[in-house]
């Protein structure tokens, strides 16, 4: 198995010196799918966020510690955020359509990346929305506004825009939590056929999501990564008390 | 008992409501009626097309004052738009973290109640009286300045509705911040920023104070910028003060044209409104 995220030592703090996360240290294996679980308000979207250093969207948060990605520390200040984020993307909890056509969300982040010849434009954006399995929903309506599909089809066209650009990891943050059981096992499908081509790091309110969709599976309580292991383990044989207490319901 | 009490007194302030709703319609459309009545009949190709005759005489138009005028507040959109939509940016994106910028608001809001004639004294002590005369650019700078904050609190406030994680989603996908504001911030708010441009032209469209100062009249038609220039709200304030039964005609006709215009620039303002939140 090859490393494609290390963590070492991270600690994250927002405006005020709030701690909120303690002493996080974690391998990230490459293309596989990595699940983040625990109670509300324990860090495991904040940790999420430190990957693309969303973070560094609002003033007064800081980073303390390392995460090695491709050979350097993402967290150092000479960091080019553009490049970073092109390529780790992200796809949020609520469907984020931009307010254009559905063949223009796609290729948003195509043009970004300096492609503009319309043929090209055309191919790739028709191979992500293949790969986000939308392709046959929306190929007629390619040139209509993104907000007229449902919230479904919303989240796999954010997905598709996530992985048009062809980015190392997707960091995916409760993808499903807006959306009915039907769409939801769409997505579910979707990341598992992902896996093996790219990385993909999930956060999940859903214990039964993650045991289905990942192969590893942190558990976070109150800022701290309290287990890290193969799904398998963290579901059957936990070795913490407190993630077998999470896992079989008796809190959270 | 009680109850029956609580019906007869919202009655009454109900009705009250209505009388002084109907009040304040009756006058607005009396003066709507009475401007169209006296205006309708000043309507003619003459109006648009010649320009003023000698005092007296019979004939002639405000082709000066129409082509002035529209100079006049197309330069003044020129000047205000740019500034009010970029620093309405600078306060809901940039300047977010800046306590400057909670200070500029609160001095945009009230830059917005400024009696109009005041800042027409401004320009003319600033460029009117350095120059030494009168000019088209001192009216045209001045209604622009009158549309700055209009504009910039409209822009401000509809940058602000456009949610957070919109923001975040182009951020992901590697796009540096201006990217993110023209290509994905300004789509998403680019009706409500048009409807502010809107009325805010229609705002300025019918100031003549602060033009009294600036661009002053002219009676020829011109346009030339840079000397006195003729504008439809002047020209009525002249006319109407003046003795001539021509004179009061014609400018019943040019305050029906402005009526017109910024009832037709209001209602298309609010139309966009409608369709903004119907989408």
């Amino acid at each position: 198995m090859i490393s494609e995220i290390e963590v070492k030592n991270l600690n994250f703090y927002y405006t005020g010196g709030v701690q909120i996360l303690k002493n996080i240290n974690m391998t990230v294996y490459k293309s596989q799918v990595t699940a983040l679980i625990g109670p509300s308000g324990c860090g495991k979207t904040t940790l999420l966020r430190c990957f693309n250093r969303m973070h560094d969207l609002y003033a007064g948060n800081r980073y303390d510690g390392e995460i090695i990605f491709q050979g350097t520390n993402i967290l150092s200040k000479d960091t080019d955020l553009i490049e970073l984020r092109s390529k780790i993307g992200m796809v949020f909890q609520k469907p984020t359509p931009f307010p254009m056509s559905i063949f223009e969300n796609i290729a948003y982040g195509l043009k970004l990346r300096g492609i503009k010849n319309r043929g090209e434009l055309k191919s790739r954006v028709e191979k992500a929305l293949q790969d986000a399995a939308l392709w046959e929903e929306v190929k007629d309506k390619l040139n209509t506004n993104a907000f007229g599909l449902s919230g479904g089809q919303q989240q796999r066209l954010c997905i598709a825009r996530a992985l048009a650009v062809e980015p190392e990891i997707i960091l995916f943050d409760e993808p499903t939590s807006a959306l009915d059981p039907i769409s939801t096992g769409k997505i579910e499908e979707l990341i598992i056929s992902l896996k093996g081509r790219l990385t993909i790091i999930i956060v999940t309110h859903n214990m039964q999501q993650a045991a289905r969709i990942s192969d590893w599976t942190g558990f976070m309580m109150l800022g701290e990564l309290i287990e890290y292991d193969k799904t398998d383990k963290i579901f059957t044989v936990p070795s913490n008390k407190l993630t077998e207490d999470y896992i079989t319901g008796r809190f959270g | 008992m009680i109850l029956k009490k609580r019906k007869i007194v919202s009655s009454i302030a109900l009705f009250i409501c209505f009388l002084t709703a109907c009040w304040g319609i009756f006058w607005l459309t009396f003066i709507i009626i009475d401007v169209l009545r006296h205006g309708i009949t000043a309507i003619n190709p003459e109006l648009f097309l010649k320009d003023p005759a000698p005092p007296g005489e019979a004939g002639g138009g405000l082709r000066n004052a129409f082509i002035g005028h529209l100079l006049i507040t197309v330069f003044a959109t020129l000047i205000g738009v740019p500034v009010g939509v970029l620093g309405g940016t600078f306060l809901a994106e940039y300047g977010r973290k800046y306590n400057i910028s909670k200070v500029i608001s609160t001095l945009a809001d009230i830059m917005v109640s400024v009696p109009a004639i005041i800042i027409g004294a401004f320009i003319y002590a600033i460029i009117v009286k350095p120059l030494g005369h009168f000019s088209g650019w001192a009216g045209a700078v001045a209604l622009g300045i009158i549309m700055i904050p209009t504009v910039l609190r409209t822009t401000e406030n509809m940058l602000s509705l456009i949610p957070w994680t919109l923001r975040e989603a182009a951020f992901a996908l590697g796009a540096p911040y201006y990217k993110v504001i023209i290509q994905v911030v300004y789509r998403g708010a680019a009706t409500g920023i048009l409807t502010g441009i809107i009325l805010a032209i229609a705002r300025v469209t019918g100031e003549a104070a602060p033009l009294l100062f600036t661009a002053f009249n002219n009676n020829y038609f011109s346009l030339d910028m840079s000397q006195p220039i003729a504008s439809l709200t002047v020209t009525i304030f002249q006319y109407a003060m003046g003795p001539y039964e021509e004179w009061h005609a014609q400018a019943w006709g040019a305050a029906l044209m402005i009526t017109v215009f910024i009832l037709l620039a209001t209602i298309t303002g609010r139309l966009l409104i409608k369709r903004r939140y119907k989408d």
